[in-house]
């Protein structure tokens, strides 16, 4: 009876008897939940519009941000340097797109794929080659973002705030609100879609495939360069980052492969639930849960709703 | 050739763009001269020529593997043929590019149906719409001012295709849920959005019940009556190719081996000896 009591009983007592602790763990979780949903976000544009998961989202995260830190130091100001990583990722969505997809239309599914694993090596090598192995510090202060934190009395106790992740959760609403409208009311949107349903028949309305992917890859590049920044100015920047995409897998389960909304509310049940999963129940076993509690809660899901929660209905007709 | 005298009446909403066919024969819209495409060693097609008339219903028949589909493949520019040139509208290419097929105003449907399957009715037949969109990335994605204007307008469009073909009831389903017949529909609304002026179908009756192609049939008729559509359309229906068809070419094994009017196309001895094999 002990162990029922410690699951089911004792973790809610403690949320309740230190409600300011437990504000603390909730705004925690919903800014690790809104990275994750930011990372979601670039994989979700790629899948929207070719109907693959991009294995090189990860390491686009860190090239954008090794790119940034990299042109800073070559003594750009930080502004121009901003501008001119949005021209790499812009240069890279061109180079993808001619040297890769071009050749690859009306290829199954799994050839994009396996092509998008061909590229995150490529990128590893050649940003190790271009910017060195060794992890750099992100330009936080020096881009505009706001430092320091700022402390609120609520409940008989202290909640702090970093400013950084005030910040990185207004950035990423507003990026999510634009991108939403962008897919859902345009015709771009639309022909996005139908690129990812079915190749010939896009080709055959006129939808010009070489330009929806260098849209989409663009996009991809402009969600993985805030993606970079925003985790950059956490830790720091390496190569190390390219694994946070992983974590960005149990989200778009959650969410579901092509839903926009599905990656961010996703984020933010993963984000949140890690963290109160950590603090109130870590202890059980010792701690250390936060690293798979994601994908067990995603398996979890796999089996009840296989699509997502927002995710487009599987039509199957046999 | 009773079918297209009993739709003699409607000549009148055809208008100046009706013609009959023998005035049809003069104008030509599309033609392809010697084509010839190949896959490594196999040959697709082999140095065909024929022409489509403006106006015209042209049937493009021959068994399986004939090089029908790849015909039409090389006409809309998904495969480019290495010997041969393709004019449309007067204007010599070596190749086509799809971009440019539909652009240009060459629209079709395909054997298997590729329609966008996760995407409601309406979605797939305003997305035949694309290239007649015009307004900037911008107002796009406010979704208001002169682009919701574009927007409703192109709207009323793909409503008067959607009471045309007589798909009301499914306008917001998702086309993966519809029956197959209503399918081969939908995404004959998608190339009529296109407003093209050069429509091909390939093979639109394919595993339907009598029903349905009578159905289609009509509306192929329509298409071709009231708007004035140019159709070139692959059918194995025999049947159906000697109603609807004004001109009938013929496939076999890549070569063509007859073309002209359906009644003497049927009587052609090649034509019979490919379709029942030859006597030994």
């Amino acid at each position: 009876m002990d162990i029922l009591y410690q699951v089911f009983i004792d973790p809610f007592v403690q949320m309740v008897e230190l409600p300011d602790f437990f504000l603390q763990v909730l705004w925690e979780g919903f800014v690790s939940g809104v990275l994750y949903a930011l990372i979601a976000l670039g994989f979700v544009l790629i899948f929207k519009a070719s109907g693959v998961f991009n294995f090189a989202q990860g390491i686009m995260v860190v090239f954008a941000a090794l790119s940034l830190v990299g042109l800073y130091a070559l003594g750009l100001p930080a502004y121009v340097a901003l501008i001119a990583t949005v021209g790499i990722m812009g240069i890279l969505a061109y180079t993808v797109e001619r040297t890769i997809f071009h050749h690859l239309v009306n290829q199954p599914d799994i050839i994009l794929l396996m092509a998008t694993i061909g590229l995150t090596y490529f990128l590893v090598g050649f940003g190790e080659f271009v910017f060195g192995g060794d992890p750099k510090v992100m330009i936080t202060e020096e881009l505009g973002l706001p430092t320091g934190s700022t402390a609120f009395d609520v409940l008989g106790g202290l909640v702090i705030l970093q400013h950084i992740d005030i910040a990185a959760a207004v950035i990423a609403i507003i990026m999510v609100a634009c991108l939403a409208v962008f897919f859902n009311k345009t015709r771009i949107g639309r022909a996005l879609r139908a690129v990812a349903d079915d190749h010939q028949a896009a080709l055959s309305v006129g939808i010009s495939l070489d330009q929806i992917w260098m849209i989409v890859w663009f996009a991809a590049g402009i969600v993985a360069l805030a993606t970079g920044i925003m985790w950059g100015a956490r830790s720091d920047v390496s190569f190390a980052l390219e694994i946070i995409a992983f974590k960005a897998l149990p989200v778009l389960i959650l969410g579901g492969f092509t839903s926009i909304p599905g990656a961010i509310v996703g984020g933010l049940i993963i984000g949140i639930g890690e963290k109160l999963g950590e603090i109130y129940w870590g202890p059980l076993v010792g701690g250390g849960i936060e690293s798979w509690l994601a994908y067990v809660i995603a398996l979890v899901f796999l089996l009840f709703r296989p699509q997502g929660l927002f995710g487009e209905k599987i039509i199957e007709r046999v | 050739m009773s079918v297209m005298e009993a739709g003699t009446p409607a000549a009148g909403i055809r208008g100046a763009a009706a013609t009959s066919a023998e005035t049809a024969a003069r104008e030509t819209l599309l033609s392809v001269e010697n084509i010839t495409l190949s896959f490594g060693g196999v040959h697709a097609i082999r140095n065909v020529s024929f022409e489509i008339a403006k106006g015209e219903i042209r049937a493009i028949i021959g068994p399986n593997g004939a090089g029908k589909t790849s015909m039409l493949n090389v006409i809309n520019g998904f495969y480019h043929p290495q010997e041969g040139l393709i004019s449309f509208r007067g204007q010599e290419r070596r190749r086509m590019k799809p971009y440019e097929a539909a652009n240009q105003g060459i629209a079709r449907t395909f054997q298997n149906v590729a329609l966008f399957r996760g995407m409601t009715t309406l979605d797939n037949i305003m997305a035949g719409r694309t290239l007649k969109m015009h307004r900037g990335f911008f107002w796009q994605c406010l979704h208001w001012g002169p682009a919701l204007k574009e927007e409703v307008e192109h709207r009323h469009k793909v409503e008067e295709i959607i009471d045309f073909l007589e798909i009301q009831a499914i306008r917001k389903t998702p086309v993966g849920r519809l029956p197959y017949g209503l399918q081969k529909r939908v995404e004959l609304a998608r190339a009529l959005a296109m407003e093209p002026d050069l429509l091909l179908l390939d093979e639109p009756m394919a595993g339907m019940n009598l029903e349905e192609k009578e159905d289609m049939s009509r509306f192929i008729l329509d298409v071709n009556q009231q708007l004035g559509t140019t159709i070139a359309l692959i059918e194995h229906d025999i049947g159906v190719v000697m109603d609807l068809s004004d001109r009938v070419v013929v496939l076999d094994h890549g070569e063509k081996i007859a073309d002209g009017m359906p009644a003497d196309v049927q009587a052609n001895k090649a034509v019979i000896e490919a379709y029942l094999g030859v006597e030994h």
